[in-house]
């Protein structure tokens, strides 16, 4: 049992920060059935590491593991008979999600103004970077623009070099979950009043959101929070250093005074660290570049994950610095199943993610891969629209279908 | 959207921003202190430089629209008094490692005898059971561990974080969709839920499926600075920096063109530049020498211009470019304002500031800040008062510091 079962949603749009959203809405049993078309594909499905054959838009593993648990639809939205099916589909829905720059649905008459008029108790997002209103709010942008725009390009690099942001698009991750919280309480609401509404959802202003704390100290002290490498303001020692091995590291954070205490135990009192000057953290500031220097030197012999253990069991704040291929052996990550095992027809077993929510009495379920594009065409057009296979023949055949 | 949900908040700073987004959806959340404050989470910098919990920067930022109240958990009579705030709850959310509030009889399995709706919420490091359960960490730990310092950061230096939390940032909106969730199911089957958020597994949305495609592809990526694939990201302007990619693909073709056509209005677009063939552009197979060629062009060109005036361009020309705003940019900047993005926080301390004041706009309910965080013991007596505890026996509670 999820707890969406029973709930229909609608999706136009591309990329990861909508369709992620309508991921955990899936997963917990809501039927999301993507409108997409072979004429304008979803860029994330031309993303393929094997273009060779028809199959090539169905076969990008990042559009396949994104979109688990979805149903797709071929509509092609350039002729008006398509629109009139998607039109059909939201009196089907409860939700509409989209992410298209903001002319885009209004274009095809598909506005919230206008499909409100269809179906008075819709509730329906739009996720475009800026937002619906505002001078810039065309602005063409991706993740990356996201991620520069909103601050956290700035905030994640050495002081002493330039920004390089943190790795994928931070907007794409932070954006859709503000996106799937705004519905499910849009959701709860219209439970409640059978109110609908419209969501217009920045996924810059979201990330922003996110970084109140920065703007508050802006605004209040003029102060530009800005990157520095791994530091922090709180804590001392508080970096990733050098362990066994190739590109192998461990980030370890010194919180307290206490924790200090207790890392100089775990090291063997070393001489360097006698000095009653590191017992506070204003004094372990003042020396930081050489208390780091020596960490480095001490951990280099180590195996991170071991060390990892070892400080942890001490209650040192410790953790190897994981890659990829560490994540997929991780046995906290294999403890909560965070991943799990799908068969694809053109890539073969796929290992799809779980998000970080576990409820305790209903579970997310992976059900299937993210769908070939169209694949769910007959059941669609068939069985939700009813439409005949002389009218679905006649529909492919002119492309309304395609 | 919320309206009537109650919030009991226990959570220290992992925590605030679930509680944030509840409030600014509209529900009454109420955030519960130890008698002296949450110091860790009233910590600076502070208002007007002057070093007191109630002007902590932090606080105000991530704990706008809740209540306020104090209560120990130390003596019995404080946790007689969360039980009874348990009872007329809907959901808690809380931040204690794995086994703290079982162990004083006030864990999940405790709240649910008294109130079989109650929407519990843990944000932990690690989750609340499995090898690293027990595991301590703050925001850098738990990001190593979920993966992506892996990829960020120099290639001749070590992994790095994002200098905020964004474990929390990650963690809080998912924690919030999981009390959603279980709000959305308790309206048809009466019954509250647990819910269990780790911040580690939280980091690995980050990723963009980075791991489960790893596991798939089986070729590990490392850290490449500013340079995304096999072509640079971000750009140096003449003050800062901006993002801007080299990447082909229908969608992205006319934004390099219209750049070139920018460039070459500045006479600073080399004959073969002009002349370049883009129905043939792949990144992907470009020879190295090929992107070192657009690559200098490229790195003339913006050191030539400021960002603003690079953006500006951008936006008439549809060029994917955009500036790495830093702080002082972000308040100044004239979408946000034209959105009425910011709201000000008025403390009755003389200095007022400005924090983002929704993270949507909806039709159907204001979203977003209703209020200032609250003072420590603010709102003491109309909480209490709601449970019927009367004015004396307030005293008598202040007076043993349980509240």
């Amino acid at each position: 049992m999820g707890a969406f079962d029973g709930i229909k949603v609608l999706e136009l749009g591309a990329g990861a920060a909508g369709p992620v959203a309508t991921r955990y809405l899936a997963d917990q049993g809501a039927t999301v059935l993507r409108v997409e078309s072979t004429k304008r594909p979803d860029f994330l499905r031309t993303l393929t590491q094997t273009k060779n054959s028809d199959a090539e838009l169905d076969s990008a593993p990042m559009f396949v593991l994104l979109n688990a648990n979805k149903l797709s639809v071929s509509i092609n939205m350039s002729t008006v008979e398509g629109i009139e099916l998607v039109k059909r589909l939201v009196l089907w829905a409860d939700v509409v999600s989209e992410n298209f720059s903001p002319k885009a649905m209004a274009k095809w008459g598909l506005d919230y103004p206008r499909l409100r008029e269809l179906k008075p108790d819709l509730i329906m997002v739009s996720s475009c970077l800026f937002g619906q209103t505002g001078p810039q709010r065309m602005y063409p942008g991706f993740g990356g623009q996201g991620s520069a725009l909103s601050g956290f390009n700035h905030l994640t690099g050495w002081p002493d070099r330039e920004a390089v942001g943190p790795y994928a698009t931070i907007t794409d991750s932070l954006s859709p979950k503000y996106v799937a919280l705004s519905l499910i309480a849009a959701l709860f609401h219209r439970d409640r009043t059978g109110e609908g509404q419209y969501i217009d959802l920045s996924q810059i202003e979201a990330a922003v959101y996110s970084l109140s704390e920065m703007v508050a100290r802006q605004s209040a002290r003029g102060e530009s929070v800005t990157r520095m490498g791994n530091r922090s303001e709180f804590a001392v020692p508080h970096g990733i250093y050098p362990c066994r091995g190739v590109d192998r590291w461990i980030a370890i954070a010194v919180h307290t005074d206490a924790d200090w205490k207790a890392l100089v135990r775990f090291m063997g009192n070393p001489d360097w660290v006698l000095n009653v000057e590191f017992e506070t953290l204003a004094g372990r500031r003042r020396n930081e570049d050489m208390i780091e220097e020596r960490l480095r030197v001490w951990t280099t012999d180590y195996d991170a994950h071991e060390l990892m253990q070892r400080l942890q069991d001490s209650g040192i704040e410790a953790g190897a610095v994981q890659n990829f291929q560490d994540l997929n052996g991780d046995p906290q990550l294999e403890h909560r199943e965070h991943f799990q095992s799908l068969d694809h027809v053109h890539l073969g077993t796929l290992r799809f993610e779980h998000s970080a929510i576990r409820h305790r009495s209903s579970s997310a379920e992976l059900r299937r891969p993210g769908p070939c594009l169209g694949e769910h065409n007959e059941m669609v057009l068939g069985e939700i629209l009813g439409l005949s296979q002389t009218e679905i023949q006649r529909m492919i055949a002119t492309e309304v279908i395609a | 959207m919320l309206s009537g949900i109650r919030v009991l908040d226990l959570t220290q700073e992992p925590g605030f921003l679930a509680g944030k987004i509840l409030a600014e959806l509209g529900a009454d959340v109420i955030k519960i202190e130890p008698p002296s404050g949450d110091l860790s989470g009233r910590r600076g910098p502070f208002l007007g430089g002057v070093d007191d919990p109630e002007r902590s920067l932090l606080w105000h930022a991530l704990n706008s629209s809740k209540r306020g109240i104090t209560l120990s958990l130390e003596f019995e009579r404080g946790r007689a008094l969360l039980r009874e705030l348990i009872g007329v709850a809907d959901v808690l959310l809380e931040t204690f490692a794995p086994g703290t509030l079982d162990a004083m009889n006030l864990g999940y399995a405790d709240a649910r005898a008294k109130n079989s709706g109650i929407v519990w919420a843990s944000i932990t490091p690690f989750g609340q059971t499995g090898p690293y359960a027990m595991y301590r960490a703050h925001d850098l730990v738990a990001v190593a561990m979920g993966g992506n310092p892996s990829m960020t950061g120099d290639p001749d230096r070590p992994p790095i974080r994002c200098s905020m939390p964004t474990a929390y940032y990650h963690a809080g909106p998912e924690a919030v969709i999981g009390v959603l969730t279980a709000l959305y199911a308790r309206g048809r089957s009466q019954q509250g839920d647990y819910i269990d958020v780790s911040m580690q597994e939280a980091q690995l949305s980050s990723l963009i499926t980075g791991a489960a495609q790893y596991a798939y592809t089986e070729r590990l990526g490392t850290r490449s600075g500013a340079v995304l694939g096999r072509t640079r990201e971000i750009w140096r302007a003449k003050d800062g920096y901006v993002s801007f990619g080299l990447r082909g693909g229908a969608a992205r073709i006319p934004n390099l063109i219209a750049a070139v056509e920018y460039m070459h209005e500045n006479d600073l677009a080399p004959d073969w530049l002009r002349e370049y063939d883009w129905s043939k552009y792949n990144h992907n197979t470009l020879a190295d020498a090929e992107i070192a060629r657009f690559e200098a062009v490229f790195t003339t060109f913006f050191a030539t211009k400021t960002m603003r005036e690079l953006y500006e361009e951008a936006l008439k020309r549809r060029i994917l470019l955009a500036p790495c705003n830093n702080a002082a940019e972000i308040v100044d900047q004239p979408q946000l304002r034209a959105r009425d993005f910011f709201v000000t926080i008025e403390t009755e301390l003389g200095e007022d500031f400005e924090i983002p004041g929704f993270f949507a706009k909806s039709t159907a309910r204001k979203i977003g800040v209703r209020r200032r965080a609250p003072r420590i013991g603010e709102h003491n007596h109309e909480v209490y008062a709601e449970l019927g505890i009367d004015l004396s026996e307030l005293e008598t509670l202040q007076a043993q510091e349980i509240i």
